[in-house]
Parts: C-alpha cells; sequence; structure tokens
C-alpha cells in the first residue's frame, strides 16, 4: 500500500514537530511505500537538514511554507472574476454572513475553498491575487456586508491587511503542485500528521482524485491556534479562528477516519464536528525499553523515597508538591522527597529557585547522628549526571511517584512511571484519569493535603504499591507501547483502504485507457465494504475506560485493582 | 492504611498545619469544620466568580472556543466543570461568553510600526552626489590621459555608490518583489544625459568629428549639469520616500476603509514627487551655477521624475511597469539618435526629419525631455493608481 504522508513543520526536518512519532511509524510499517509530503515552517529548519530516511520512504516533497512563493501568470478578466467570487464566497463565511442559500455553511466554505484549489490547478497565479488589492477589497465588501458578525464588521485597514496576509499563507498549499497523478494522486491513502493547514493538501487530494484521507492529531490544531495566536486586534483574530474552525469542520468532515491522541482531544475533535464514528483514540506510543529493568526488578526502590520528574514550570505546581511532603514528613519522618528535572525556559528556572528557596525553609537540614553532616530530604537533581543517567534511573530511585501538576496534556511522565512499574499518586488533570485508569491514585488538583494522604497511604503500604505497581505496567504495557500505536495506525489504515478504495483507469502508454487492465476479480462482487459495522474505538476497550481510585482526604481510598 | 472513615485522617492533623497547608488564608475554613457537603466558596452565582477571575480571557475571547481553550490551560476540567452546574468546559465557557459584556469600544489598532530613518542609509544617499561632484571637478581639472582616467575612476565611483543608495533605506526594493534587470536602461538614460545632447547636436550638423574630450566644449561636448544634480538628488529622493512611507503607514491605521486610504494616499503621492521635483530644480540651478553650463532644466527635471517614480514603485514591489517603461523610455531614445544617423544612408534621408524638426525647433535637449517627459507621465499615471491600494503598504512579515 502506498501511503502519502503529509507534515506542516515536522518529518523529515531534524527540528520538526512529532519527528519521533513519524519516524516509529514508518520504519514500523516497513511493508508499506511511503511518500513524504512536507511543508516547512522556517528557513532555519530547512538548513538543519533531514533525519535519515528508511528505504520504504520512496519520496520525499518539500515545499515551503515561510518564502512566499513566485506570483505566477497575473489571472485573466475570467479568472479574476472567478477568484472574486470564489475568495468573496469564503470570506463571507468567514464573518459569517449567512445567505438565504439552502447550502449549509460547511458546505460554502468548501465550495470557496475547492473553487479557489480548481482555480489554481486550472490557471496559476492564486498567489499573486491572494496578495493582490482585490482580495483586500473582496475581504473588505465582505466584512462590511450586512449580517457579518460585530467583530468582523469593526475591521480596519491595518486589521484587512494582516487577514488577507494570514489568508495568503494558510492557502498557500493550494497553489502547489502535489495533486496531479504523478503526486498524491498515485497515493492510496493520505494521513496527515496534524490538523489546519496540513490536512489542506490531504482534502485536496481527495478533492481532486478520491483519495481516501486520515487525520491524527496529537494536539488538537484549533485549540493551539487558540492558545498561541498573538495579541491582535479582535478582528483579525475572530475572522482567524473563523478560519480554522471552519477548516477543522471541513477536514473533519471529509477524513474518513480521524485519530485523536486521548479524549480530551477526541472530545474537542467532536465538538468541532467530527462524526462519532470516524474517532479512534490512537496513545502516543513509547519505548518501553529502557524502562524495562526497572519495571522487572521492583526491589530496587527506596521505600522512603517520592520521586518527582519532569520539566520545572509553573504549571507542574511544585509549591503544592513541596506543602504536600511537609504534611507528610509530619506523618512519616524519614521520607525524602527528589524532584528530577531541568527548568524549560527563563520563567522555569526562577520557578525552580523558588521552589528551592521554599524548601530550604519549610525544610531544615537534617543529619543521621551529630558528628555527620545533614543534608535536606528535598533535593533537586537532573537526569545525565552519574547518579542519574536516565530518566529510567529516576523513577527506579522512588517508591512512589508523584505528579502534582494544575495543567496537563498527556501526561508522558506517569506513562513512564507505569511503564517503571512504581505506583503513582497524581493531581485530577488533562489525560491523567484516562492514562492512570484504576492503577493509581488520583487525587484534585490544588489540593496538597489530599496529595499527602494518599502518599502516606502508600508509604505505609509496600504490598499495596507492588500490587498498583505491577498493574500500572501492565496497563502501559498494553496501551502506550510504539508496537500497539503502530498496530493501530496499520489497522486503520487497512480498514481506510478496504472502505474506500480508489479506484483509478489504467493508462497505455499513449495515455488511452488500458482495457481489461484490472482483472474482474479485484472488484468483489458483493457489496461487503458498505456493511460497517460499528467496531469500538481502537484503545477505549471497557477496562481500559474504567474510572480512576479517588483518594481524597475524606473519601476512602482503594484501587480497583484489589 | 487510612480507609477508615471520611474526617478521620483530616482531623488528626494540627492545627500547625493549617498555616503551610491553605493557599489563601481566609477563602478556605480551617481544616477542623471543613465539611464536604459546605459549599467552598459559598456564593449564589458561582460562574459570576469564575469570570471575575477570568475577566481578560473573557473580554479578549472571539468566541466560546478560545474560553473553553483558556479555561484548559488553567487547569479547569469537565469535572470543575461539573461544580458550576455544566456538563463540561464547553457549555460553561457558552456561558462565560454569553454572560461578558463586549461593548466597549474596542481600541485602535496600532498603527504599524513605519521604519525610523538611520544614519547608515542617510550617509550612503549622499555619497554619490559627493563622489560625482568630485569626478566633474576631477575632469575639469586634468589634461589628457589623466583626465581620462579620472573619468573611469569617477563613473566606476558613481556607479558604485549609486548601487549603495538604492541597496538599503527607503530606495531598496521590497524583499518580496522579483527582481528585473532595469540597470543596463538606467545607465544608458544617464549616459545620455551626459553625452546625448552632444552627439545629437554633432550629428545633426554632420559630425561627430571626434571622441568626447570631457569638457563642456568641442565638437562633442559633455553636460554634465543633469548628471551632477541628478546624483545629488539621491538624497532627498530618500529622504522624501521615507517621508511617503511613514505618512502612508500612518494613513493605514487611521482610515476607515480602503477607499479612504486611497483618496488620503493620493495627495501625498503627488505631493512627494512635486517635492522631489522643486528639490531637483533647485539642486540644477546650483549646479548650472557652479559648472558655469548651458541650463537645460527640462531634459533633467523630467529624467528625474522617470527615476523616482520608478524606484518608488519599484520599493512598493512594483517591479513590472518601471522595468517596461525604462526599457521604451531608452529604446525610443536609441531610436531617435539612430534615425539621425541612419539618414546619411542614400534614400533614407526622411528618417531624420521628426528628429531633426524638434533639435532645429527646441534643441537637442527636447528630445530626451520629450521622451522621458511622456514616460515619467505614464509612470505617474501607474504609480497613482497602484500606490494608493493599501495591499502596497503592508508591512512585510519578516517570519523566516
Amino acid at each position: 500500500m502506498r501511503i502519502g504522508l503529509l507534515t506542516e513543520g515536522g518529518y523529515p526536518y531534524v527540528s520538526g514537530d512529532a519527528v519521533l512519532w513519524c519516524d516509529r511509524l514508518v520504519r514500523g510499517l516497513a511493508q508499506h511505500e511511503f511518500d513524504v509530503y512536507a511543508l516547512s515552517r522556517s528557513e532555519q529548519q530547512e538548513d538543519e537538514g533531514w533525519v535519515p530516511l528508511p528505504p520504504q520512504v520512496r519520496r520525499v516533497r518539500t515545499a515551503p511554507l515561510w518564502m512566499s512563493s513566485e506570483d505566477g501568470p497575473v489571472l485573466g478578466r475570467r479568472a479574476r472574476r472567478r477568484f472574486t467570487e470564489c475568495f468573496g464566497e469564503l470570506a463571507a463565511v468567514l464573518c459569517g454572513a449567512s445567505e438565504a442559500a439552502s447550502t449549509p455553511e460547511t458546505d460554502r466554505f468548501g465550495n470557496a475553498l475547492y473553487g479557489l484549489a480548481e482555480l489554481a490547478r486550472e490557471q496559476g497565479g492564486l498567489a499573486g491575487a491572494l496578495r493582490s488589492e482585490a482580495a483586500v477589497r473582496t475581504l473588505e465588501r465582505a466584512c462590511r456586508a450586512p449580517g457579518a458578525h460585530r467583530e468582523a464588521r469593526e475591521a480596519r485597514v491595518p486589521d484587512l491587511l494582516a487577514v488577507a496576509a494570514h489568508l495568503d499563507r494558510a492557502l498557500r498549499p493550494l497553489s502547489l503542485d502535489w495533486y496531479e497523478d504523478d503526486g498524491l494522486g498515485a497515493v492510496d491513502l493520505c494521513h496527515t500528521a496534524s490538523g489546519g493547514t496540513t490536512a489542506l493538501p490531504g482534502l485536496l487530494a481527495r478533492h481532486f482524485t478520491g483519495v481516501p484521507l486520515l487525520v491524527t492529531e496529537y494536539g488538537v490544531r484549533l485549540r493551539t491556534h487558540y492558545l498561541t495566536t498573538p495579541d491582535a486586534p479582535p478582528a483579525v483574530r475572530f475572522l482567524l479562528a473563523a478560519f480554522q474552525s471552519r477548516l477543522a469542520a471541513e477536514v473533519y468532515a471529509r477524513a474518513a477516519v480521524v485519530t485523536a491522541g486521548n479524549a480530551h482531544a477526541r472530545r474537542w475533535q467532536e465538538r468541532c464536528g467530527a462524526d462519532r464514528d470516524k474517532l479512534r483514540t490512537v496513545y502516543p506510543g513509547m519505548d518501553a525499553r529502557p524502562f524495562a529493568w526497572v519495571g522487572e526488578s521492583p526491589e530496587c526502590a527506596d521505600p522512603d523515597t517520592l520521586v518527582w520528574v519532569g520539566r520545572v514550570e509553573p504549571a507542574k505546581d511544585l509549591v503544592s508538591l513541596l506543602h504536600a511532603f511537609a504534611e507528610i514528613r509530619r506523618r512519616e519522618p524519614r521520607t525524602r522527597l527528589r524532584i528530577v528535572g531541568a527548568p524549560a525556559d527563563p520563567g522555569g528556572a526562577a520557578y525552580l529557585e523558588h521552589c528551592r528557596t521554599l524548601a530550604a525553609q519549610l525544610f531544615p537540614d537534617e543529619a543521621d547522628g551529630p558528628h555527620a553532616t545533614g543534608d535536606n530530604p528535598v533535593s533537586f537533581e537532573e537526569t545525565g549526571g552519574p547518579e542519574l543517567p536516565g530518566r529510567a534511573d529516576a523513577y527506579a530511585a522512588g517508591a512512589v511517584t508523584v505528579l502534582s501538576s494544575v495543567v496537563e496534556g498527556f501526561p508522558i511522565g506517569l506513562a513512564e512511571a507505569m511503564l517503571c512499574g512504581r505506583a503513582t499518586v497524581s493531581t485530577d488533570v488533562g489525560a491523567v484519569v484516562e492514562v492512570i485508569g484504576g492503577t493509581g491514585l488520583v487525587v484534585p488538583a490544588r489540593n496538597p493535603r489530599a496529595l499527602a494522604e494518599a502518599c502516606v497511604a502508600l508509604l505505609r503500604d509496600p504490598e499495596r504499591r507492588a500490587r498498583l505497581g505491577a498493574a500500572a505496567r501492565a496497563r502501559a504495557l498494553e496501551l502506550f507501547t510504539i508496537e500497539q500505536n503502530i498496530e493501530a495506525f496499520h489497522g486503520i489504515y487497512l480498514e481506510i483502504v478496504s472502505h474506500t478504495p480508489v479506484r483509478r483507469a489504467v493508462l497505455d502508454q499513449a495515455g488511452e485507457p488500458l482495457p481489461f487492465a484490472v482483472p474482474a476479480e479485484a472488484h468483489v462482487p458483493v457489496r461487503w465494504a458498505a456493511a460497517r459495522t460499528p467496531r469500538p474505538a481502537v484503545g477505549s476497550t471497557g477496562w481500559a475506560a474504567s474510572s480512576p481510585v479517588r483518594a481524597t482526604g475524606s473519601v476512602t481510598a482503594q484501587e480497583a485493582a484489589r | 492504611m487510612n480507609d477508615s472513615g471520611s474526617p478521620g485522617p483530616a482531623a488528626t492533623v494540627s492545627p500547625a498545619a493549617e498555616t503551610t497547608v491553605d493557599r489563601e488564608p481566609g477563602t478556605e475554613a480551617t481544616a477542623t469544620d471543613r465539611r464536604p457537603s459546605a459549599p467552598r466558596r459559598g456564593a449564589a452565582d458561582p460562574v459570576k466568580a469564575l469570570i471575575h477571575r477570568h475577566r481578560e480571557l473573557c473580554e479578549r475571547a472571539v468566541d466560546p472556543l478560545e474560553i473553553a481553550a483558556g479555561l484548559e490551560a488553567h487547569g479547569i476540567t469537565d469535572r470543575t466543570a461539573a461544580r458550576f452546574r455544566h456538563r463540561d468546559v464547553f457549555s460553561l465557557a457558552e456561558e462565560m461568553y454569553a454572560r461578558v459584556s463586549r461593548d466597549g469600544d474596542a481600541p485602535l489598532p496600532a498603527t504599524p510600526a513605519a521604519p525610523r530613518p538611520r544614519v547608515d542609509w542617510a550617509l550612503l544617499t549622499l555619497l554619490p552626489g559627493t563622489l560625482c561632484a568630485a569626478a566633474v571637478t576631477a575632469l575639469h581639472l586634468t589634461q589628457g590621459r589623466a583626465r581620462l582616467c579620472a573619468a573611469a575612476a569617477g563613473a566606476l565611483a558613481v556607479a558604485l555608490a549609486l548601487r549603495g543608495a538604492v541597496r538599503r533605506g527607503p530606495l531598496s526594493a521590497a524583499d518580496r518583489v522579483t527582481p528585473r534587470r532595469t540597470t543596463l536602461w538606467i545607465c544608458w538614460l544617464v549616459t545620455y544625459s551626459l553625452l546625448g545632447d552632444g552627439l545629437l547636436d554633432s550629428a545633426v550638423t554632420g559630425g561627430p568629428d571626434g571622441l568626447p574630450t570631457g569638457t563642456a566644449d568641442g565638437s562633442w561636448p559633455l553636460t554634465a549639469t543633469p548628471l551632477l544634480a541628478l546624483t545629488l538628488a539621491c538624497a532627498p529622493a530618500a529622504w522624501i520616500a521615507h517621508l511617503f512611507t511613514v505618512r502612508a503607514r500612518r494613513m493605514l491605521g487611521t482610515s476607515r476603509g480602503l477607499e479612504d486610504f486611497g483618496a488620503a494616499v493620493r495627495p501625498l503621492l503627488l505631493g512627494a514627487v512635486a517635492l522631489f521635483m522643486s528639490a531637483l530644480a533647485a539642486l540644477l540651478i546650483l549646479s548650472t551655477e557652479a559648472l558655469g553650463e548651458p541650463a537645460a532644466p527640462a531634459e533633467a527635471l523630467t529624467l528625474g521624475a522617470l527615476l523616482f517614480l520608478a524606484r518608488l514603485l519599484t520599493t512598493h514591489g512594483f517591479t513590472y511597469a518601471p522595468a517596461v517603461v525604462l526599457t521604451a523610455t531608452a529604446t525610443v531614445q536609441a531610436a531617435a539618435l539612430a534615425t539621425v544617423f541612419a539618414s546619411r544612408l542614400p534614400g533614407c534621408g526622411f528618417l531624420a526629419t521628426p528628429v531633426e524638426t524638434l533639435v532645429t525647433t527646441w534643441g537637442a535637449g527636447s528630445v530626451p525631455a520629450l521622451v522621458c517627459g511622456a514616460a515619467a507621465l505614464a509612470l505617474l499615471v501607474h504609480a497613482a493608481r497602484k500606490l494608493t491600494s493599501a495591499s502596497a503598504h503592508a508591512p512585510q512579515d519578516h517570519t523566516r
């Protein structure tokens, strides 16, 4: 099977996002061929080069998103009118002007988008047209039209220019020459590594040649857009958000299957219009090998040590952890806490310094006897030194792994601790509950007392620790390994291709259709593809979705694994 | 294991723990009287407090999903949303979006940052004029072979200085444009202004009888005044272009619509061209006085206007029209010269009639003045259409 892998600022560039995942996917599915279509994000990224590619990657085509392409031929009068019509329709949808037409909103957006793409394919010159004064004028007209949204009506000239520039950038994939029969037209399946602009080539390939589209989003693109848009006037943010959400809806509507990295991402996708039947959860895969020795030798843990591993930043709420540890020390005086991690940015460094000060204030240095040198029960360390060569050693050092975040996406650290077979206490944020299932204790965020309760409960009960750790390791090996990730995508590929096979007319060398090129047996006479039985989402089997155990101070703490 | 009962573990906590555990003293009751059923923050409208806490997020948001994303980034989950009697964060965000009043006037968008004048280009634009003046002085002071050397060195130096002046600052071309080769045609036009009139004059009367000597007399005289004035005009041209850009950017921020903007920029453009013409005229008078040559103001003025407009269009990303017009102008000038020489062939005497008529009526300078004037007018009409569009003044994004 030939798979077109679409990325934006990712694989195969060394500094790309999600390179590791794509690399593992491509290497893991060596039985398929991969064509990589990459949009690069910056000049620096292009200069840094590619990761080594395995032989199953047959071709790589790249296009820069950061550089404005050539204007192309100047459009003729008729093409210009067509451009104005399509772009005006697009702008009208973004501004929220609802015509009395019977076509629903998504169709209008899609029609405008495909209209522009067809124009670019037949005439070229779309890039120049998007940068022209006509585009800005069309945008202005749409914003001033009756029925336009209030925010859009307030757009001033600089706002219009900013929106036009953003749209030009976002619609650059429309001008690419990837959609011919020797490009994306030749693949059996388009797999995009994220939503948004990345998925545009996939949408167009589906539109032009009927190639099915698979969308994988580990972080929902629309949500990232909201969180990362720089400060701009409301009109600009409104129009751009409208574009992104309409595009997301169109992508979800046209995709054959949409995969999410966790239930949280899935809820966003559902909210943005993805059909429930199309959604699958495929958990990110992690390399279990570095953690195997820890998981297989649970006795190496120090029974009185708590470990926190992660990147130091305010969202991790280490202050809360330190307060909880004060409570733990009061009840279990021999306990120690090891905080392993480095700050990611200057803000994180300042936070780390703050935490060090707080730890020094809360806990005086201690020594074994009057003649020994003492040290602090809370230690701040980093991996990579002789004492802790890797993250696995950090997890190995403690009996209980603690997660005290107030904000969390997919908690990688928690999954690693599970792979190490460690009992965990974590706060109820992000996808924690989904990851931990019933194999660890979960407390509310910003509640040091509850965190302390749960930790003390585990510290006093080695047998329970061992049981939870074993269950956690079994769960992690079942759900969060690379193998399951690749296996899931393999299954989805087969499913999509069996349901929506691309039928191509085989041509001979003169370009004439070749009769009998496809044997009659290629088409199964019964319509087995149509009989689609709803299958359960990958990864959300019954026991995986079981509710976690709450270990608040007042509620009885018990684990489902009991 | 502390599986015994609800308040048990909490009750065993010593009172000293409260000072460390409670994060917000005053909002939270002490550990002993905290009951699971007691509301933590006993407000009748918990969402109102939440809106108050995230006021900035709510007022900034353009749709409910933005509030949802922001709330989640602050650690609010569906389970937190349940406390506010909502099914999930999305419906909580919808309520918050609906309840926040956003009818305050949006702040005026910040005017796109205009480029500031810098020392480097200000000095660079002075260089061509200075070098040209030095070269002309050298031509006057030297003789024979040394004069030839001085002329060559001067030409090279002025060419390099001009190149430097248009490489940075307000006269530099926009990043996004596709460069088009106009250097050759500009060189031709400038050379013509230097040597063309003398050649045409002598050609009409049957010459030229020898190569130019580098002085204003002789059979093929050199007219250095236009060149000196034009090179000196680099500095005012840069400043006027800078002024035009800055004022246009400011208007971008204050105008309500594209029509408004166009109407406001048109007089600005005409003013900029007029300002440049007057500066050039003043410089022409100065150089005529200094060099003591006969004045030919129309030719230099029209050529200056043509080059200024072409540069202005190029700096704003329109390269096609300037390239076409400059090519056409240079071609017509060359053709005018060629017809005079071609008329010497037997049977082709009629070819020179138009040019000869012009030269005898208004002088040799009228030919380039007419040609450049027509070209400048065409470019002015084009610029009035193109440079008054907002997209010509859009700030460039430098995301690389």
